[in-house]
């Protein structure tokens, strides 16, 4: 083991935030093929939520938050594997987009994470401060930092994306039930 | 070239990187980091207080004198939880107060001695699935490489992981340290934070919880176990 001190932290000073961090771990498409390998293709599908359906998600206790939804079902020659549904969810200090595999069964195959951002504070709560990094790919990285510092810290925990990953469960449910997503 | 994955595991958002392949790696990167990844959620339902099916979980709603088959896994975790108990004088307590010694490990079972005694192996399990995915890269030909468990990580080979730590109070990350061929973990204090850098992540991680108990960063056990503590 060797380790090498490069902040100001052993003089017992406050820490002061010094830097925001971000990892675009993969795109959409890249994170699709890894969920479905044995995909052909993936066609993208739209998910309109009726008021009726928001209300029957909000009595199984899912808040739905948005009545449109993407989706990639996909294919295999006519066949549908399954669904890919990508998002994002905001936690104390972080942005993490991710996205969902789930199979014709309902059942989730995997989520891999997309991007991780970590904020200098209270503006994660702002939408300027998300939006800009709408529309980054790991093709225009926003790298701040060295590109591959990792973070120590007690409070991470990935309950946000696990309420997502429910929530994207019964709205694929909710849709396909209906006859709206095939 | 450099490789990382995140997913959602042991609670947690756990990254794996890869920095070197190695000429001889017998499976791809990815399926290389997908086999660590396997591996965290073998360990996991080991380990887990929440899986009905873990041994832990069922030791739980056990009655006293029930005996629980264990894996390699919990037994490598309950035996270090053990050993960091008696050493440390009770500080290091996974049955949290429930009742330390209402539980042993004989070979390969769990033993229920006392009714009321629950085990959570919140304070160590984290770190044995992070030194479980390094040897499964090793085993895979992977070089040089790291798995973060949302901070309790390790790094081996040739790179040197740059390690930041959030202020949790006003949010933002600052530079630590530049760590190699270790294990670095980060538990929350009353006031503050103790971090503790180690060979193995098991290490890191039970004695960063030893350091947070006792508020000793020059601890004796830490010096047996090649550790090193700061409170910051």
């Amino acid at each position: 083991m060797k380790i090498v001190l490069t902040g100001a932290v052993a003089a017992a000073s406050a820490l002061a935030p010094a830097a925001a961090f971000a990892v675009d771990y993969l795109r959409v498409d890249q994170a699709a093929r890894l969920l479905f390998p044995e995909a052909d293709r993936f066609d993208a599908r739209t998910i309109d939520l009726d008021a009726a359906q928001l209300q029957s998600l909000d009595r199984r206790g899912v808040r739905a938050r948005s009545a449109r939804w993407q989706a990639l079902a996909a294919r295999r020659g006519e066949a549908t594997l399954g669904y890919v549904v990508a998002d994002q969810v905001v936690g104390k200090f972080e942005l993490i987009g991710y996205a969902v595999g789930i199979g014709l069964d309902g059942a989730v195959r995997q989520v891999e994470i997309l991007s991780y951002r970590e904020s200098h504070g209270g503006e994660i709560r702002l939408a300027a401060w998300r939006r800009q990094f709408a529309g980054k790919t790991t093709d225009s990285p926003l790298r701040i930092g060295d590109d591959i510092a990792n973070i120590s810290g007690a409070t991470l925990s990935c309950t946000h994306v696990t309420e997502g990953v429910r929530r994207i469960v019964a709205v694929v449910d909710t849709a396909r039930k209906s006859g709206a997503l095939t | 070239m450099r490789t990382r994955r995140a997913r959602p595991a042991l609670g947690t958002l756990v990254e794996i990187g890869v920095a070197a392949r190695g000429a001889g790696a017998s499976l791809s990167l990815g399926d290389a980091i997908a086999s660590a990844f396997a591996r965290i959620a073998v360990a996991e339902a080991q380990l887990s207080r929440f899986d009905p099916a873990s041994p832990i979980h069922r030791f739980n709603a056990a009655a006293p004198g029930t005996r629980i088959a264990i894996g390699s896994d919990a037994a490598r975790v309950l035996t270090a939880a053990l050993l960091l108990h008696d050493a440390s004088d009770g500080a290091f307590d996974i049955s949290l107060g429930s009742g330390p010694v209402g539980w042993r490990c004989e070979g390969g079972s769990l033993l229920k001695i006392a009714a009321g005694t629950t085990l959570d192996l919140g304070g160590i399990g984290k770190g044995h699935a992070v030194d479980c995915a390094i040897a499964t890269l090793r085993a895979a030909g992977v070089e040089a490489g790291w798995v973060n468990a949302g901070g309790d990580l390790r790094v081996f080979g040739d790179v040197a992981l740059p390690v930041h730590l959030r202020d949790e109070v006003r949010g933002g990350v600052v530079p630590f340290a530049d760590l190699r061929d270790g294990a670095f973990a980060t538990s929350r204090l009353p006031a503050g934070h103790a971090s503790v850098a180690a060979e193995e992540c098991l290490w890191a991680d039970a004695l960063t919880k030893l350091v947070v108990a006792s508020g000793d960063a020059r601890h004796p056990l830490l010096e047996r176990h090649g550790a090193v503590a700061w409170l910051h």
